[in-house]
């Protein structure tokens, strides 16, 4: 196999990993925007189990949730359970919302009271405030930490190899082993660095384009 | 309050996804009204109703499965797994599995079997159900053809190469007296340079694995001769869930068929240039 089979074999990994990364977002943003709005709330009934389920996602190894979200429905309880890439998605997406959830919580609060003032001497409704007042404010106030859970989901999708779904880490270290050379890890490395740097620009950007104050 | 139902919404619509349809693989009540279940074993049903018999393995495994040039996945036991599966009529799905997970994919019914010189021990035996042994692996030596070394006493004062970390390494630690009376024992990372070094005359035998051995003569027609006496011996076996006995033994026999007809014969031959297996 030359090297333009490996960069080949390797591209397609690539694709099977950003599939992973995108559809994660999809599910972990809006989750977690609801898992920090129920961490906040004044009613413990739901901000109690809010917090277990954060502990719990925050304290326990990603990889040992992939390996139940993938393998308990089966086991533990006959259920026929999800295919790997579902189970992937749904086990980094839970995750990651706890991560998430968190930090959009951290933004939330640190929204003066006086904004809601404003949004009641306005007359908006409660709704009205958070999406025209507090929202935009949230969201500039959140990109630097999201952006850092973002890059970290890129290189954690690398661990869904467990539960033996095609990805680009797991692709490399078996071309790897293959033919006794670290090229393939290499290039690896240089795909992870481009995804990144494209997810780190988009980030940027984003953050120069609402800073319109400044 | 709206929010509150937006978060328990949301979460049912999570959990419900969850749920999916009940596997009753091997649960059966006799009869409505009746308080008790019978045990009745459907594993081989399932398969021949699916049409789709699913091989777990570690790809990166030759010469018994290991992807090729073109990335396929090929290899002894894909071989033989295929013509067990056009015998029964299904079709084989091979599944590249986490070595380290095989027993929770046999398990949670993502792999049917685990069928990858898989070495039989007394834990494997306990945990899942375990076919007799379809091979046996031996370490052996492996010498230049046409070279004075027919034993391995011949080889005292000698160099040997093996691989690092495998279980050739293991053999020879525990071969005192032969391990003693060698010159120098050369570690490779893998067993293709440890090869290419007795080829270069560097060493006079390589300890590694008989069905690398011989799968590595046949491949690449090298003047190798494999040694007739082995250091360690283990035995290779098929590993199905413990209550799949029908299906376990269905496999079973019909490798004993292809046993009889000659056909496993046909195919060790393609990768080992003999028969090895034991089957009977």
């Amino acid at each position: 196999m030359n090297i333009n089979d490996v960069i080949k074999l390797l591209l397609e990994s690539s694709v099977s990993t950003v599939q992973l990364f995108i559809l994660t977002l999809i599910f972990a943003v809006p989750l977690g925007f609801l898992v920090a709005k129920g961490r906040m709330s004044k009613y413990k009934i739901v901000s109690v189990p809010v917090d277990i389920y954060m502990l719990i996602m925050r304290g326990t190894p990603l990889m040992l949730q992939l390996l139940v979200v993938f393998y308990l429905p089966s086991i533990g309880f006959g259920m026929k359970g999800f295919d790997r890439i579902p189970a992937a998605v749904v086990a980094f997406s839970i995750n990651y919302a706890a991560y998430f959830g968190e930090i959009f919580r951290g933004g939330i609060e640190s929204i003066p009271v006086g904004q809601y003032e404003a949004g009641k001497v306005l007359g908006f409704s409660k709704t009205q405030t958070f999406f025209k007042l507090i929202f935009p404010q949230v969201i500039k106030r959140v990109i630097p930490a999201s952006a850092n859970e973002t890059i970290t989901l890129v290189k954690d999708t690398a661990l869904a190899y467990v539960i033996a779904v095609p990805e680009l880490f797991s692709q490399a270290k078996k071309l790897n082993s293959t033919h006794s050379s670290l090229t393939p890890l290499l290039i690896a490395g240089i795909f992870y660095f481009i995804m990144n740097w494209v997810v780190a620009k988009a980030f940027s950007v984003t953050e120069k384009k609402l800073s319109y104050y400044r | 309050m709206k929010k509150i139902i937006l978060v328990l919404l949301s979460t049912v619509l999570m959990l419900s996804t969850v749920v999916g349809c009940k596997q009753a693989n091997s649960i059966a009540t006799i009869a409505p009204g009746a308080t008790t279940s019978v045990y009745v074993d459907v594993s081989l049903q399932k398969v021949l109703d699916s049409k789709k018999f699913i091989l777990g393995l570690d790809d990166s495994f030759p010469p018994l499965g290991f992807r090729n040039d073109k990335n396929e996945v090929v290899g002894f036991d894909i071989d033989l797994a295929k013509e067990v599966c056009k015998r029964l009529g299904v079709e084989l799905v091979i599944q590249s599995i986490d070595w380290a997970a095989k027993d929770l994919e046999l398990k949670s019914g993502k792999i049917d079997c685990i069928w990858n010189g898989m070495t039989i021990t007394d834990e494997r035996k306990e945990a899942m159900n375990l076919t007799k042994a379809y091979m046996n692996n031996r370490q052996v030596l492996i010498v230049r053809k046409g070279d004075p070394i027919t034993k391995k006493e011949d080889l005292a004062g000698k160099k040997i190469a093996l691989q690092t970390e495998s279980s050739a390494e293991d053999a020879l630690t525990a071969a005192v007296d032969f391990k003693a009376s060698l010159k120098e024992v050369v570690t490779f990372e893998n067993n293709a340079n440890a090869l290419l070094d007795l080829e270069a005359k560097n060493v006079e035998a390589v300890l590694l694995d008989e069905t690398v051995a011989r799968y590595y003569i046949e491949t690449n027609k090298k003047d190798f001769v494999v040694l007739d006496e082995s250091l360690a011996s283990e035995e290779y076996g098929i590993g199905f869930r413990k209550d799949d006995k029908l299906l376990a033994d269905k496999v079973w026999k019909t490798l004993e068929e292809m046993a009889a007809d000659g056909k496993v014969s046909t195919i060790s031959t393609t990768w080992f240039g003999k028969d090895i297996t034991t089957i009977k």
